[in-house]
């Protein structure tokens, strides 16, 4: 029985030795705010919506958000570049350590952070640990056709590459992982390893002003690296030494809040 | 799929497109000779657990956009955009992607209904041969001058064919509408380009080419003319030339999501765009050192300034800024052309564009290329002339309107009454899919197919350097017991007989669709060729359409451009009230989205509202007035009057609010109905001189009711205005 | 306790009455079997009031507790006020507080034991009862709060078919293991004392009655050996368990220390939660003993004011050193220098609810500053019951302040959104209710006396006179 348990091994690699493999690039200069990003993510993903109350309370499951902020009054009025945020799928992710039943864990094959749904129980606690506040929590069963009678019919758009989750369970952007191993099995049975450009997640595809980039950050090539070196980059709330995987490209709408 | 070509046939045809886009199909489980069927019993060209794709054309708005819909095992799962299509090259919007909550809408027309009693909410269901006989009925029990025929914005092959129709009939022609066109004042740009360009066109902004953008009230980023074209011009412009990105200043009132883009946002008062335009062109004609052409005048730089309420330095410093631009464009558009003087708006803005000497240049203005199919520019019908279709209604000349793709008592103004209207026709036919304000009005209800599961084409009107005819095709089977209205149109015309049976020979939908494209046969400039139709119309289906291979767009001609004097000033307001209104279409709704939850869900990207109608209102107005977030104000024009609560928007005139047209339906389904106003029911009946409806040109009160609703919104108001701020 | 009781000579009348030693329980004693008695009474009596309460604790724990938990599993967790970013909100907030009470028991069980402090006699039993019942309000609450409670046992490292053990890395895990850690040893901590008092019960049982305490008091007899070994276990236990309850509540705070969220990732977590506990558990303990005396019969005996008032001082003391820490809560970010640190700290104090903030003061600090520096104040049960409760509610919404409030503030702005509860405070009310209803219960099966604790004292005191002026003696006799 002893044998059966695969006890997790934690490796502390600093950050110099990881060369991530899936990555992104978000230039805020092109993003228009315009929510297909939104809304194709939650397509793909069966990402349930909420409903207007539990909307405003902070409870809508949006995996991924635009944010923007204003400062100064009318007529010196400015937004700041609107901006994305999604699962940064951290290296050193806060939201791992802390969960008590290995539901948050660390892929080593994608270097991303995965959320397995059956294991978890809800704990809330990476959520809590999440500097950037992407997880989100199935609040009440929005998936639930017997509840949500409008549900049944909406529900033959479920993609099967995806699992519906139920209530009580966290969850969050997966960088489409679904297409990521779709791209491998593809590269794989045709004898060749992945090509950039072989996985868009359902983002990166619909932004109409392509202000999303996405690829291997392994392959200093990769129209991903290339876009991470502009000097507009830098990382989200950097200081905490998450090493995310998303590079943000500095936006200058709307004047100088870039 | 026609039966003259066989699955096999089809299949062997298909793969020859298969080395370029791998995963397209050309053909659907063809809709109408196929019962739903446990999917056991596979098309063969389905593998289990695979998932196969179908290209189509996205009906969401009119652009056009091409799609390509992931399906499996019957279902469709996912929208992705066509990547080799020129509209949108791959991309979406949210509307497009959420296009299959349209689809599985829970609340879709199952079956053809007869209506007892109009605005009644059951109906008694009906079998498709008593439907045929109704509107074959209709068409023979009444003289052709009486049938009316009230399509949607898009013209598509339905618009064709009922076109073929009422002239084989001798009625009069089908008039397109929709919410959009009012919005986007397609007639005003068309009648500005016949005045100063001498060609009626729909004008093509080439914002990737330019190095500067200044746009006039021009919503580009937004639905507006076609959303995802001018968002990819948008990413050129900063992008498309290495090493250099290019400029974009917004004059709107309100800073909407395009101005938030913005390099600079000049809020200037709403109605002075004109004078605005015409100074810019004296500053720089004056700059240059060149003779003052007439067009610019009158302009008085500082008078404009000040009745635009901007700075005058602003103003020289931004057209100094235009002459200097290597690539400039100037776009009219939204709201500046929905005002008393929109025509001359957008005259003296193509003018500027003119004097800039950007016409049919790289960052400059072309046409719009001309679609396949068409000999000209046909846009769809202005405010002014569906008024006067309206009046005809109201004298009771019309004893049968059909109404497809539109929803008139949502979309037109109250003040123009269509309810009334319509209480005097007698027999009111709509084919809605969904059961919109105005299928609920009418007598009987005949649902057309979901966009997804009908065949057809679209005529692309703009947003393409290419001549575009999208196709579309089914990608899932019918998931009600609906039928396409080309079909039963098709039918009820074979059993009325006489000319418009001889007119219309064909057997149904796909037929129809054929013998249009046969003509295109022969076109030789397409990125496909064929040698017989049904070749041709499986590469058509497979590709999501045809379109040439090179840049259609045509250069105006700019002769008399600047030499007419245009003459514009300030426009004139309807109404004493304290804010100038300034309706807009929602980003994410749009005219039609209210019924799909999660467009519902999606936050507004300025103000981050879902779920409901906000009204805009400067915070130190606000302040002024008392009023705080989420507080219902009652806004009241002399058309009408609403309640809405506010939100405190920080980049918006104080003398301007601004309120979102998109919700406030009464109908169309559980997730629309009963859900924020429509601020349709404040507009005046004013119209520019191009007969477009100057929306924008009515002056409201706002009163503070006492009472609240929470606005649900995605931002945390804590951390996006402070503590202080109201959640 | 030794085999013979001698009779201790009765004192003599005083004038000075504030030093009268007869108002101390251990000079004035009675007969151990009238005692014996007088806990047996008031165990055996129930007037109507009591069932009354009973009834009204009952309807509560089943309408607040049972029902409103199935409500919550039955629908969710959307039928809280948890949000993102309060994604912890009352539940732990209430296990934290009712950490912090259970707290109190052993510390004054255990510490005082070991330090000898003979006051303490009368009210260890409440103080560890209250341990015990304290830390099943707060594993229910940590349950409540779990998205998938029925999974709940996923958190216990056994071999399973997943192939999975529990991640020892977070916090929770560590919280877990603290939790039951702490409640198997105080339940022991709180059975070892309860032997002979179960075998004093079982002799003086009737019927059927006698079959449990015959079975709970293990055949306990009263021996020289049975007793030298109750001690032997209950001095390693008394010793064994105070650091299991320092470490506890560190642990506890840990979940929140580790956490990289501004307001809570601070070294002085762990003393500052103690302290805390404490200062909670005091209080509790003070309006549990005034409960008990003035509704049990004959407790007003063994209950006196002097005990309220030794409670009285440790509660001021306690409080003092929990303002400290609350000092140095704002000292660290100050230094520190962090930005959402200095945002945080302004929305408590200036946010929407920043009177949240001045109540927790006034309760914590102000409140018992005042009343418990006088010694004839603290020695009035009701006066300090009083103070209790709004140290109590103080704590409660320090742990508030900590916990949802602190959490509306996170380093994204945009997702700042304000807490607002629903179901969970009628499940708070169900907590409180089920702690009552247990100690209600309590009071019926078991002494709340030590009775053979209080003996004990009192055989090994004596007075003395010594000129003109009598001292009380100690005679060690174990």
């Amino acid at each position: 029985m002893a044998n059966d348990l695969q006890l997790p091994v934690f490796t502390n690699t600093s950050e110099q030795e990881v060369s991530g493999k899936w990555g992104m690039v978000i230039d805020q200069d092109l993003c228009t705010g315009c929510q297909a990003c939104v809304a194709a993510c939650s397509m793909e993903n069966n990402v349930p919506f909420v409903g207007e109350e539990d909307a405003n309370y902070g409870r809508s499951m949006h995996w991924i958000r635009i944010e923007r902020f204003w400062s100064g009054t009318f007529p010196e009025v400015k937004m700041t570049p609107y901006q994305p945020m999604l699962c940064q799928q951290c290296h050193n992710a806060p939201c791992e350590p802390v969960c008590p039943v290995f539901a948050s864990v660390h892929s080593a094959s994608e270097d991303t952070n995965l959320q397995v749904y059956n294991r978890c129980v809800g704990t809330r606690y990476c959520a809590n640990n999440c500097p950037y506040q992407v997880r989100v929590f199935n609040w009440r069963d929005y998936t639930d056709a017997r509840a949500r009678p409008w549900l049944t019919s909406l529900q033959n758009q479920l993609s099967p590459d995806v699992t519906v989750r139920r209530r009580g369970v966290m969850e969050k952007c997966t960088f489409c992982i679904q297409r990521i191993h779709q791209a491998e099995q593809v590269a794989a049975s045709e004898n060749r390893s992945i090509a950039d450009g072989d996985v868009t997640p359902a983002c990166a595809q619909a932004c109409p002003a392509d202000a999303i980039v996405f690829g291997r950050i392994d392959d200093p090539n990769s129209r991903v690296s290339q876009a991470a070196l502009n000097a507009r980059g830098y990382h989200q709330l950097d200081e905490l030494r998450t090493t995310p995987r998303i590079t943000y490209l500095h936006g200058a709408s709307n004047g100088s809040n870039g | 799929m026609s039966p003259e070509i066989s699955r096999r046939d089809f299949l062997k045809l298909a793969s020859v497109g298969a080395a370029t886009t791998a995963a397209l199909t050309g053909c659907g489980p063809a809709s109408r000779y196929v019962t739903r069927e446990p999917y056991v019993k596979m098309p063969e060209y389905n593998y289990n657990g695979l998932s196969t794709y179908y290209a189509t054309t996205c009906r969401e708005c009119s652009a056009g956009c091409g799609l390509v819909i992931r399906t499996f095992q019957g279902r469709a799962l996912k929208v992705e955009g066509n990547r080799d299509h020129p509209v949108n090259m791959g991309k979406t919007c949210p509307r497009g992607q959420i296009t299959l909550q349209g689809l599985y809408n829970p609340d879709r027309v199952t079956d053809p209904l007869h209506r007892k009693q109009r605005g009644s909410n059951d109906g008694e269901k009906m079998d498709w041969d008593a439907a045929v006989q109704v509107v074959t009925d209709a068409l023979t029990h009444n003289q052709p001058n009486e049938v009316a025929f009230l399509l949607g914005m898009t013209p598509d092959h339905l618009f064709d064919m009922v076109s073929d129709m009422t002239k084989a009939m001798g009625a009069p022609a089908p008039i397109r509408y929709g919410a959009p066109a009012m919005f986007e004042s397609r007639a005003t740009l068309v009648q500005a380009a016949q005045t100063v360009f001498g060609q009626a066109a729909l004008p093509s902004f080439d914002i990737g080419g330019a190095d500067l953008v200044v746009s006039f009230g021009a919503n580009f980023l937004e639905p507006w003319l076609s959303q995802v074209s001018q968002t990819r011009g948008y990413r050129n412009l900063r992008q498309g030339t290495p090493n250099h990105r290019g400029l974009f200043v917004q004059f709107e009132s309100r800073m909407s999501q395009t101005a938030s883009k913005a390099d600079e946002w000049i809020p200037n008062k709403p109605g002075t765009e004109a004078v605005l335009a015409l100074a810019m062109g004296r500053i720089i004609a004056e700059a240059r050192g060149l003779p003052l052409p007439p067009a610019f005048a009158t302009a008085d730089v500082n008078q404009a300034a000040s009745q635009a309420d901007i700075n005058a330095d602003d103003l020289k410093r931004l057209a100094t800024i235009l002459g200097n631009a290597q690539r400039p464009l100037v776009i009219p558009g939204g709201q500046a052309l929905a005002q008393s003087n929109g025509l001359q708006t957008a005259q003296a803005i193509l003018s500027l564009n003119a004097f800039l000497g950007n016409l049919g240049k790289a960052g400059g203005v072309y046409l719009s290329p001309i679609a396949p199919l068409e000999d000209a520019y046909h846009r769809p019908a202005s405010a002014k002339e569906m008024a006067d279709f309206v009046g005809t209604l109201k004298k009771g000349a019309v004893k049968v309107l059909f109404v497809h793709g539109v929803n008139p008592l949502f979309e037109l103004p109250k003040s123009l009454s269509f309810a009334d209207a319509l209480k005097n026709v007698p027999q009111v036919i709509s084919f809605a899919t969904f059961p919109d304000e105005t299928a609920l009005e009418a007598d009987y209800v005949f649902p057309d197919h979901h966009g997804l599961e009908s065949w057809g084409y679209q005529k692309v009107a703009t947003g393409s350097n290419a001549s575009v005819l999208s196709g579309a095709q089914p990608v899932v089977s019918p998931f009600h017991n609906t039928k396409a209205t080309v079909d039963l149109l098709l039918a009820a015309s074979q059993a009325a007989g006489g000319q418009i049976a001889s007119a219309l020979p064909f057997k149904d939908e796909l037929e129809y669709i054929q013998s249009k494209l046969s003509t295109m046969l022969s076109n030789a400039n397409g990125f496909f060729t064929a040698p017989e139709i049904n070749s041709f119309t499986a590469y058509f289906q497979q590709h999501g359409g045809w379109w040439s291979t090179g840049d259609d767009r045509l250069a105006p001609t700019a002769a008399d451009a600047l030499n007419a004097n245009i003459g514009a000033s300030v426009s004139q307001f309807d109404g004493d009230g304290e804010f100038f209104l300034l309706p807009f279409v929602s980003p994410t709704l749009a005219e039609g989205g209210a019924n799909k939850p999660w467009l519902q869900e999606l936050g507004d990207p300025t103000t981050t509202v879902m779920w409901n109608t906000w009204i805009e209102m400067n915070p130190q107005k606000a302040d002024e007035m008392g009023i705080q977030d989420n507080d219902i104000v009652t806004i009241v024009s002399p058309f009408g009057a609403l309640e809405a609560p506010v939100y405190r928007y920080p980049a918006i005139r104080p003398d301007t609010i601004a309120i979102p047209f998109g919700q406030g339906h009464t109908a169309y389904g559980q997730f629309a109905a009963k859900r924020g106003v429509n601020p349709v029911d404040l507009l005046p009946q004013k119209y520019n001189e191009a007969g477009d409806l100057a929306y924008a040109g009515v002056k409201v009160h706002v009163q503070k009711t006492g009472r609240a609703r929470k606005l649900s919104k995605m931002e945390g108001v804590l951390g996006v205005y402070g503590f202080d701020a109201k959640q | 306790m030794a085999a013979t009781a001698k009779s201790l000579p009765q004192p003599r009348a005083r004038v000075a009455e504030h030093e009268d030693p007869r108002v101390h329980l251990m000079h004035d004693p009675r007969p151990r079997g009238e005692m014996n008695d007088m806990v047996l009474e008031s165990m055996h009596t129930a007037t109507w009031r009591y069932w009354i309460a009973t009834g009204t604790l009952t309807f509560l724990v089943l309408t607040c507790f049972v029902f409103a938990w199935y409500y919550l599993i039955a629908n969710g967790l959307g039928v809280a006020g948890v949000n993102r970013p309060v994604y912890w909100g009352i539940f732990l907030v209430n296990t934290v507080f009712w950490i912090g009470i259970s707290h109190a028991g052993t510390f004054i069980s255990a510490i005082l034991r070991v330090m000898k402090i003979e006051g303490r006699r009368p009210f260890t039993r409440a103080a560890e009862l209250m341990t015990t019942f304290g830390l099943v309000q707060a594993g229910a609450s940590i349950f409540m709060h779990m998205g998938r409670v029925w999974l709940a046992y996923w958190l216990f490292p056994f071999p399973n078919e997943r192939g999975l053990w529990p991640d020892f890395h977070s916090p929770l895990m560590w919280d877990f293991l603290a939790i039951n850690t702490y409640l198997l040893c105080s339940t022991m901590y709180l059975f070892l004392p309860l032997i002979p008092d179960l075998a004093m019960v079982r002799d003086r049982a009737k019927g059927w009655q006698k079959i449990p305490y015959r079975i709970l008091a293990l055949g306990f007899r009263g021996t020289e050996g049975e007793w030298k070994n109750l001690h032997t276990a209950m001095n390693i236990f008394a010793f064994a368990i105070i650091p299991v309850m320092f470490s506890v509540h560190t642990i506890v705070s840990w979940d929140f220390a580790m956490a990289t969220r501004p307001g809570w990732s601070s070294t002085v977590f762990g003393p500052y939660f103690v302290i805390g506990a404490l200062h909670s558990g005091m209080a509790a303990v003070a309006i549990v003993l005034f409960l008990i005396r003035s509704t049990m019969k004959n407790m007003k005996y063994f209950l006196r004011p002097e005990h309220f008032n030794l409670i009285g001082m440790l509660m001021l003391l306690v409080s003092m050193a929990w303002a400290y820490f609350y000092f140095n809560d704002y000292l660290v970010p100050w230094y520190g220098g962090d930005k959402w640190e200095k945002i945080l700290q302004e929305f408590t104090e200036k946010g929407p609810i920043w009177w949240l903030w001045y109540v927790m003061l006034i309760c914590n600090v102000a409140i018992p500053w005042l009343i418990l520096w006088r010694k004839k104040w603290r020695s009035t049960p009701w006066l300090l019951a009083i103070v209790g409760v709004f140290i109590n509610i103080g704590m409660w919404i320090e742990r508030y302040v900590i916990i949802p409030e602190a959490l509306t503030i996170n380093r994204m702005p945009f997702t700042w959104r304000i807490y607002i509860p629903h179901v969970e405070i009628f499940l708070t009310i169900g907590t409180v209710s089920l702690f009552l209803l247990l100690y209600m219960l309590a009071s019926r099966v078991i002494p709340l006396i030590p009775v053979w604790e209080v003996q004990e004292g009192q055989e090994s005191h004596t007075l003395r006179r010594v000129g003109k002026a009598e001292l009380s003696t100690l005679t060690n006799i174990e």
